[in-house]
């Protein structure tokens, strides 16, 4: 059983390994196409293997278990089986030999009392015999003869197992006692006496050696005339019953002779009778005379077998099987059956061999004893066999020898197995059955047990196999993600330089004086088209340098305010055009300065208020900023009412991670910065607010063909935010609209706060009515002024503004006579507004009047500006202008002497200058009446200053990537001052340009003005609003700029401001003329190229070869000289003039390269940057350097310089920058 | 006057296979709108500057480089000088092989400095042959009477 286990588990491992070799090529012919699936593969095939070891594993359990439970089964089986057939073969034997001993023991018996018996018939026929020793007559010798019948009828009585008991004289008389046991009758036959004489019987005595054989029996049954009697016999008693008979001599019993005792000793032989059917046990034994010298008398003692055949039967019945007891020579002496034991096919019956027995059992027992044992059996051995088969039965064969002189005995007992060991047989066979089945639902029920166990282990490990294999697979779909970014990354760089290549192409082609009016359209259609494309490669290459990780954010300090302001500036041009209006709405904890990437956060912002321009058809567009301070929940005043209750909640919402968020920030000084973009424009659907987001992805599938788009803008806004810090999401609003609030984590400098002084306007008794058109800017403007402590009117057209004014100053008026006049209908809130303004002391009022609540379609207007104009001795007007007023109206204001007037949006900042402005004003008269000294200056400067307020905003509008030092820093302010200081030194080209800027207001400056810094004026300042009134040319450029600003493109401003500048230049224009550059570059080639660019444009160049000649060219005359003679071998016509060279400063400008000998550019910034320290000279330097990277610009910009330029030049971008510094500085 | 046409054409063709083969980038072509009546000859004179400033820094650098132990941040100065002349003037192979030239030497790597100073050699030979044919065509073009157009 265990061998065949064993083969069965040989047989399976040769099939899981075979099977696992098979598997093997196949796999690898799978992945072998792959080498980078290589490790894949091996990780599978580890996986695989570990699957087949599992399995063999499972096998060899399953064996062992099934080895296991087969040899306890068989081991109990067998030691139940063996030990019940032990004990009970021991039982059975010791029974055989019981069963077989007690037959014998019978025989036995019988034969002993037979011989006894006989002996004692003997001695007593002695004795009687003796006693009639002298028979002289024949009266003695019936008289002997009855003694004798006497004796012999006691012993016969005293014993009822005898059949027969017969005495034979000499003389040939019989005396004979017979017991018929069947019919159990008694009988005495003796034969007829007269036949026989004593003389006889003396003649024998005297013969009696030498005449033997006269004794012989052939005297009797010679004697056929001998008459035998037969009486029978009570069986108890012996009284004679019936009537004699006389029979026939041997009739009924064999009487023993003289030849049975030939030799005078006993004698044994069984013998057949013809009157029974059972063998008879006969002993004979001769009566010797006194003298013990011849016979006188023969006793026979017959006695039937029968009892012991019957005790075999009775034993027999009790155990079942079969006995017989046969003579030495097999014939059978007594059988457990009722086999007949005589043949009777004989005469006479003889006895039958056992082999010849009518039983069957016996017959073929005995003829297996002979065939086994032949002839010769084992006459001392027992035989003692077990499991015989003897028909279709097993039987126990078991034979005893009885050795009895003259009468060995073969005892033999054929028991059938059945009876003894049958239960056993039976109760093994069973426990067999039962073990084995138990065993077999074992084996079965482990297998399935262990199968499920290591199914389980299996499954997992196939699980396990499959989740490496998807990891995998995500590792491989997120590198080829990143190998998509970056190759996005890669691509749209690539894709953008021959973009800009074609733009500039285009621009020249514009440019171009040849070109047909039709060719014109389309070159400007192309240029839109390009300008389109290369903004939407620059969307994908922001979103795929953020993915791809590369984007680096900018740390630089920047007026996040003034930023916004721009954006807003920008914007409100696009929004007025749709009919939008366009807020800002920062409160007044926003930090002014904060540290961050300035581009990316106006990108953000541009993208969301383009966004909403987009969808926004009517109504507002919000931009509300304000900043997440512990302690900035307490003042909720400065915020709009709408907005109070969303904060709230959404505060509350966010505090806990806030929390967290706060210490951080605290920390580190971060601040967050909560924006919101709020518009009324079509709204997009809550399912959608998470994904529009995605890339790619739309509101609404069909807003590319109205409003076009990629989809990528609040991608990209979202990935901004996210690189910054802060998050964004779309928020419901009551009402229609979108709003988008986010958050951005901004450091500050820790001295924001100081810089951050702002006037108090509370006591000053200002009085602002606000006449302004729309609803939003109206509603924001005068909480802030409220919160500020200045008394605030709304008006929000013509007729409000015109009741307004009456009552306002036709109450104050009679107010002064007899307090309040009621002629006018007022309602309570602008009572209450009169009685505060009576409560001041010497108001000043500010009227700010939109452009648009006048009649500008008919002359209306002039009448309404006349209206006004009577007001204006008493108050101050502030003329808020749209982008495009016409001129006439600007100048119609001028001549009325209404000069504070800002351009449209209207906001926080500006009104902040204006009321600084107003003030001023107001303590200047004070002074002026107090000191009476007319200052015609003054108002000059009140005119400049109000100008700046807008031309610091456009400027912020155009700023772009290449000229944000441009901007930094510049506080409108110290701007002004800075002017007016550079206006006293350098009159002449400056002034004329700083006039220039008031082209739209101030009329009679621009008279002076030369027609050619007009343009160049236009041109540098490109999208500036105030020069509106430009040559249709250069207005079509501002459009697209403005378009194209719009699109929150940083490039694109730059772009189009290249192209104007491009136009000029090859028109021939001098766009640097008069600009004295000195260049610091020792690459001589490059010298040579950006000498001859610079002259191109019309500046004087002087070349210096290294840094440390920069600076001595800058601080010393001398070294100028030298450097100037150095450089003027090269430049062939030098239109500088000497006056020039030795006015102060001498330059205008330096370009720097950065790596020189001797010093480099960064050494000789720091040199110079020193040098200016403690004088108002700022020069400023501009980098030229070969290295492209972004930490250059920031040590370039570190070191003190204002802007940076890569080689190899660009014409037009250094051309841009160079004017945008020397513009601002001029 | 039609030799002076075929010269012309010839000229232009000569011209777009330079910056189709990638010699020339547009940097020179800023460079000949640079060049008028004010500045004749300023292109032959910048890249002859350029030639003299390449001859230069070609020698340094295969003097740095012969020596025993190389002093990579003189080299790479020298090969930042050439890389920025070169795109002064719009040599735009001489400026791609000057990129990988520094990046050898920011590694460090002597073998790949020969490598590419060999390489700059050889572009450099290419781009002056190119150049000087250019001239030459220009030239002719002159004194056949016709202008270079540009």
């Amino acid at each position: 059983m265990g061998t065949n286990c064993r083969h069965v588990f040989d047989r399976l491992h040769n099939f899981a390994t075979c099977w696992k070799k098979r598997s093997t090529p196949t796999g690898r012919r799978i992945f072998h196409r792959d080498v980078e699936k290589e490790e894949f593969q091996y990780a599978s095939t580890q996986c695989l293997s570990s699957y087949y070891s599992v399995f063999v594993v499972r096998l060899a359990i399953m064996a062992m278990l099934a080895i296991l439970i087969g040899l306890l089964t068989f081991l109990t089986w067998h030691f139940t089986k063996i030990y019940t057939t032990k004990s009970l073969n021991s039982l059975a034997y010791d029974l055989r030999y019981e069963l077989l001993q007690r037959p014998i023991l019978r025989m036995w018996n019988i034969l002993n009392s037979t011989s006894e018996i006989t002996t004692a018939q003997v001695k007593l026929s002695q004795y009687v015999i003796r006693s009639h020793t002298n028979l002289a007559t024949h009266a003695d010798q019936v008289e002997m003869y009855d003694a004798m019948r006497a004796v012999t009828w006691a012993l016969f009585a005293s014993k009822r197992a005898l059949n027969s008991i017969t005495v034979k004289y000499k003389n040939g008389f019989v005396q004979a006692f017979h017991r018929d046991l069947k019919d159990n009758n008694t009988f005495y036959i003796y034969s007829d006496l007269a036949n026989y004489s004593m003389a006889a019987g003396g003649y024998n005595e005297i013969n009696s050696l030498s005449p033997h054989e006269a004794w012989n029996d052939k005297d009797i049954h010679g004697n056929k005339s001998a008459i035998w009697y037969r009486e029978p016999l009570d069986p108890v008693s012996g009284e004679k019953t019936g009537k004699v008979m006389p029979i026939a001599p041997e009739d009924s019993i064999n009487i023993a002779g003289l030849s049975q005792v030939p030799d005078g000793v006993a004698s044994w032989h069984v013998a057949v009778s013809k009157f029974t059917d059972s063998p008879l046990l006969s002993a004979a034994l001769p009566v010797w005379d006194s003298s013990n010298k011849s016979i006188v008398a023969v006793v026979g003692v017959t006695t039937a077998l029968y009892s012991v055949g019957q005790l075999m039967k009775e034993l027999v019945e009790l155990h079942s099987g079969h006995m017989y007891l046969t003579s030495r020579e097999g014939y059978l002496l007594a059988t457990s059956t009722n086999a007949p034991l005589l043949s009777n096919s004989t005469k006479p019956p003889k006895l039958k061999m056992a082999v010849d027995c009518e039983n069957e059992v016996i017959r073929e027992g005995a003829q297996w004893l002979q065939k086994t044992y032949g002839n010769n059996s084992p006459q001392s051995h027992e035989v003692h066999v077990e499991n015989v088969k003897l028909g279709h039965q097993q039987y126990y064969i078991d034979s005893f020898f009885l050795n009895l002189k003259r009468l060995p005995l073969v005892g033999v007992i054929i028991i059938p197995r059945k009876h003894i060991m049958g239960q056993a047989d039976e109760r093994a066979f069973k426990t067999l059955v039962i073990l084995i089945s138990a065993s077999l639902c074992i084996i079965v029920i482990g297998c399935v047990c262990i199968l499920i166990l290591t199914n389980g282990v299996s499954k997992e490990m196939k699980l396990r196999a499959e989740l490496i294999s998807h990891l995998e697979a995500r590792r491989k779909a997120e590198a080829s993600s990143n190998y998509k970014s970056q190759f996005l990354a890669n691509m749209s760089h690539e894709l953008r330089t021959p973009m800009a290549a074609v733009i500039g192409l285009l621009d020249i082609l514009i440019s171009d004086d040849h070109l047909t009016n039709e060719q014109c359209a389309t070159v400007t259609q192309i240029r839109k088209c390009s300008t389109a494309l290369l903004r939407l490669l620059n969307n994908i290459l922001d979103l795929s340098k953020v993915e791809s990780g590369k984007l680096i954010l900018e740390d630089a300090e920047f007026d996040l305010g003034r930023e916004l302001e721009g954006l807003v500036d920008m914007f409100s041009v696009q929004c007025i055009n749709h009919n939008v209006e366009t807020v800002l709405d920062l409160s007044d904890d926003m930090p002014k300065l904060v540290r961050g990437d300035s581009a990316r956060v106006v990108q953000i912002f541009a993208n969301l208020i383009n966004n909403s321009i987009k969808f926004t058809i009517s109504g507002h567009i919000i931009l509300r900023g304000w900043c997440e301070n512990p302690n900035s929940c307490s003042d909720d005043t400065n915020f709009p009412l709408e907005q109070k209750k969303s904060r709230c909640s959404q505060k509350t919402k966010a505090k806990q991670h806030e929390n967290n968020a706060k210490r951080i920030s605290n920390r580190d000084n971060k601040m967050k910065l909560w924006f919101e973009v709020d518009d009324t424009g079509c709204g997009i659907d809550p399912s959608k607010w998470e994904s529009v987001f995605e890339s790619f992805e739309q509101a609404d599938p069909s807003t590319t063909r109205l409003h076009g788009g990629t989809g990528l803008g609040l991608c990209i806004v979202r990935t901004l935010v996210n690189k910054m810090g802060g998050e964004i999401k779309v928020v419901k609003k009551e009402g229609p609209g979108t709003l988008m609030r986010l958050y951005l984590r901004l450091s500050a400098p820790v001295d924001t706060t100081e810089q951050h002084c702002q006037e108090d306007f509370a006591n000053k008794g200002l009085v602002v009515l606000l006449a302004l058109h729309g609803n939003m800017g109206r509603l924001v403007t005068s909480k802030w002024l409220q919160k500020n402590g200045v008394v605030t009117m709304e008006a929000s057209e013509w007729n409000g503004l015109t009741q307004t004014l009456r009552v306002l100053f036709h109450a104050r008026s009679s107010a002064h006579h007899n307090g309040f006049d009621g002629n006018y209908s007022i309602h309570d809130n602008l009572k209450s507004k009169l009685l505060s303004i009576q409560e001041l002391r010497n108001p000043v009022f500010v009227i700010a009047v939109d452009i648009g609540l006048l009649d500008l379609s008919t002359d209306i207007w002039k009448e309404q500006l006349n209206f006004l104009h009577k007001y204006f001795g008493r108050a101050k007007f502030v003329w808020i202008l749209n982008h495009d007023s016409s001129n006439t109206i600007k100048m119609e204001l001028c001549k009325k002497g209404h000069t504070l007037t800002v351009n449209k949006p209207f906001y926080k900042t500006k009104m902040i200058h204006i009321l600084e402005a107003i003030i001023k004003e107001r303590n200047d008269e004070l002074q002026k009446k107090n000191m009476t000294t007319p200052r015609a200056t003054l108002k000059e400067g009140d005119l400049h200053e109000s100008l700046e307020i807008d031309y610091t905003q456009c400027d912020v509008a155009s700023s772009d990537g290449s000229d944000i030092s441009e901007v930094g820093g510049s506080n409108p302010v110290s701007v002004s001052e800075d002017k007016q200081r550079e206006k006293i030194m350098r009159s002449n080209p400056s002034s004329q340009h700083q006039i220039n800027n008031l082209v739209g207001l101030a009329n009679e400056y621009m008279e002076d003005n030369n027609p050619r810094k007009e343009e160049l004026s236009q041109s540098s300042l490109n999208s500036n609003d105030v020069t509106t009134n430009a040559i249709p040319k250069s207005s079509s450029t501002k459009q697209t700029s403005f378009a194209t600003g719009a699109q929150g493109e940083d490039s694109e401003s730059s772009e189009a401001r290249r192209a104007s500048s491009s136009s000029r230049a090859v028109s021939g224009k001098k766009s640097l003329e008069g600009l004295r550059i000195l260049l610091a570059e020792d690459t001589p080639v490059i010298q040579r190229v950006a000498t001859i660019m610079l002259e191109k444009m019309g500046a004087t160049v002087v070349a210096v070869g290294d840094g440390q000649q920069a600076v001595d060219a800058l601080n010393g005359m001398s070294g100028v000289e030298d450097c100037r003679r150095e450089s003027l071998l090269k430049e062939r016509n030098t239109r500088s003039s000497q006056p020039e060279i030795l006015s102060y400063p001498p330059y205008d400008l330096i370009l720097m390269d950065c790596q020189m000998p001797k010093m480099d550019g960064y050494e000789a910034t720091k040199a110079i940057r020193k040098s200016e320290v403690g004088t108002d000279m700022h020069i400023p330097i501009v980098a030229l350097t070969a290295h492209a990277m972004s930490c250059d610009e920031a040590k370039c910009l570190e070191v003190g310089m204002d802007a940076y330029l890569t080689k190899p030049i660009d014409f037009k971008l250094m051309e841009s920058t160079i004017l945008s510094l020397t513009r601002r500085t001029s | 006057m039609d030799g002076i046409v075929e010269l012309q054409r010839q000229l232009i063709d000569y011209t777009a296979s330079l910056f189709h083969e990638g010699f020339l980038d547009e940097q020179f072509n800023q460079l000949q709108q640079l060049e008028d009546e004010n500045n004749p000859g300023f292109v032959v004179e910048v890249v002859t500057l350029f030639f003299e400033d390449a001859d230069r820094l070609l020698n340094e650098l295969t003097k740095a480089l012969g020596q025993p132990s190389v002093d990579f941040k003189s080299l790479d100065a020298h090969v930042h000088q050439l890389k920025g002349s070169s795109s002064s003037i719009g040599a735009h192979r001489i400026h791609r092989v000057c990129i990988s030239f520094r990046n050898s030497c920011e590694e460090q790597n002597v073998e790949g400095c020969l490598k590419n100073l060999q390489q700059v050699k050889h572009e450099y030979s290419l781009v002056k042959d190119r150049l000087e044919t250019l001239f030459r065509m220009e030239q002719q073009i002159l004194n056949a009477g016709g202008s270079v157009r540009r």
